[in-house]
């Protein structure tokens, strides 16, 4: 027998105050049931683990073609892009997108980020009371990404705007979405010029979008949204896992020390950081076929709501889940995704990561707050916007 | 059980690997070795296979029966 779904019209996940403290929503919707119909948004959020997984999988039943976004206008823009397509399509630029990002051709970047991560951490080190996002945690990404895709320099102040910007429209349709529309549009038609001019450095990500169109592999007319596939989605997300993790260790000293006492601990602890405080919140998907989950059915046409952050902290899949523990097993957390549309860019976000912690454990004793954090206001990234901090160098 | 491996998936996170030492391996460029192609996987390293089947970030590993 189906089951009946829960229904919910109790708080909005996207009001301001919702944003600045996600936890107990998701937590009251893991609570309500596996499928919860949320009123508002016309949607049916997913908040447990099970099911996110369950429909990341099947990304031919739960379809990304018709858009991410819960709000219709964001998704009829953004289609041409690698996270609005399916199938063959999406294999296809995904390739594109993601060949120079895969470990594998990261192997050559590692030595240049380890050296950027460095002179990061010296020179916040220097200084020792910091921003945490301002000094390190955007320091580190904005001097690896913009170069990494070739974009020319005097267009790399508005980057981490415009890719707020990007994500922000990919809420419901809300003021957020609304401020959002008008930075995400310039920031397609500057990429647009910059195809256009062929401002990108040879060799470089975009310098092979661009030998791409000449060979007749890709059509001109979707290397600017192929750009912002690169650019929007590298510096924002790996920025709130770097200012999360300095939060989380500075909240955690203990588990700051057992870190530096077994540095083996660094890629599971990136993981635990990603699982607790994911950058992502939540992304839409639609029902292309009439399908059950979890026993409830669910009409072809509709659309679910995949809710990473709550399903990391689901109690049905983890002890204890709001407890910082780097010693825990979190290799299965979805801050990533997961399947045919889990992150590209996540070995580079990884690699950055893990060079700035491994300076940081070189060089710093504890990381202490010297402020209140303050949290980003956008429907889709949960980032720190300010993190006051003190680094005590170790002797 | 057997594990199918989608090699046009796999992205070389090596994810796999660090989960299940004995049944995957990345080689000097990063390409997969699945040590067990074909094979059933022997019931000592039943929860690591499957524990390195739900680490894959791209779901290039299935689980066959």
């Amino acid at each position: 027998m189906p089951q009946r779904f829960a229904s919910s019209d109790a708080g909005d996940l996207y009001s301001r105050s919702a944003i600045l403290d996600p936890y107990p929503h998701y937590s009251r919707l893991r609570a309500q049931g596996p499928v919860v119909w949320l009123e508002r948004h016309k949607v049916f959020a997913l908040p447990r683990y099970a099911e996110c997984k369950a429909a990341l999988l099947d990304d031919s039943t739960f379809v990304s073609g018709a858009g991410v976004a819960l709000n219709p206008v964001t998704n009829r823009l953004a289609r041409g892009t690698t996270l609005n397509s399916d199938g063959a399509q999406h294999d296809e630029r995904r390739k594109l997108v993601a060949h120079r990002l895969t470990p594998r051709a990261l192997r050559e970047m590692h030595d240049q980020v380890d050296a950027q991560a460095g002179r990061v951490v010296a020179s916040a080190l220097e200084r020792g009371r910091i921003d945490g996002v301002e000094d390190l945690a955007t320091a580190l990404p904005m001097s690896i990404v913009p170069d990494l895709v070739g974009w020319p320099e005097e267009g790399r102040d508005r980057l981490l705007a415009w890719g707020a910007a990007t994500f922000d429209a990919l809420g419901p349709m809300n003021g957020q979405a609304v401020r959002s529309i008008r930075p995400s549009v310039q920031m397609l038609r500057y990429a647009h010029g910059v195809a256009k001019d062929r401002r990108l450095r040879e060799g470089s990500l975009g310098g092979d979008l661009l030998q791409a169109v000449d060979e007749g592999r890709l059509d001109a007319a979707e290397c600017p949204k192929l750009l912002v596939d690169y650019l929007a989605p590298s510096i924002d997300t790996t920025l709130s896992a770097i200012a999360s993790a300095l939060y989380l260790f500075a909240l955690h000293p203990d588990q700051w020390q057992a870190l530096r006492a077994d540095r083996g601990l660094l890629s599971n602890a990136i993981n635990e950081v990603v699982r607790l405080e994911s950058p992502l919140r939540a992304f839409s998907r639609k029902v292309a076929a009439d399908t059950t989950l979890a026993d409830v059915e669910l009409p072809a046409g509709s659309r679910v709501l995949v809710m990473y952050a709550s399903a990391n902290r689901d109690e049905l899949v983890w002890d204890s889940p709001e407890a910082f523990d780097i010693t825990r097993d979190a290799t299965q957390q979805l801050g990533f995704g997961h399947g045919a549309h889990g992150c590209a860019g996540q070995g580079l976000a990884r690699l950055e990561t893990r060079t700035i912690l491994g300076h940081l454990l070189d060089g710093v004793e504890r990381i202490e707050l010297t402020g209140k954090p303050v949290w980003a206001v956008n429907n889709i990234i949960h980032r720190l916007e300010h993190l006051p901090l003190e680094l005590i160098p170790a002797r | 059980m057997k594990i199918q491996v989608h090699y046009d998936r796999c992205e070389g996170h090596g994810l796999c690997a660090e989960q299940a030492p004995d049944l995957f391996s990345l080689d000097d460029d990063a390409e997969l070795i699945y040590h067990a192609e074909g094979a059933e996987v022997g019931s000592e390293e039943l929860v690591r296979a499957r524990a390195a089947i739900a680490s894959c970030p791209v779901a290039a590993l299935r689980e066959i029966p």
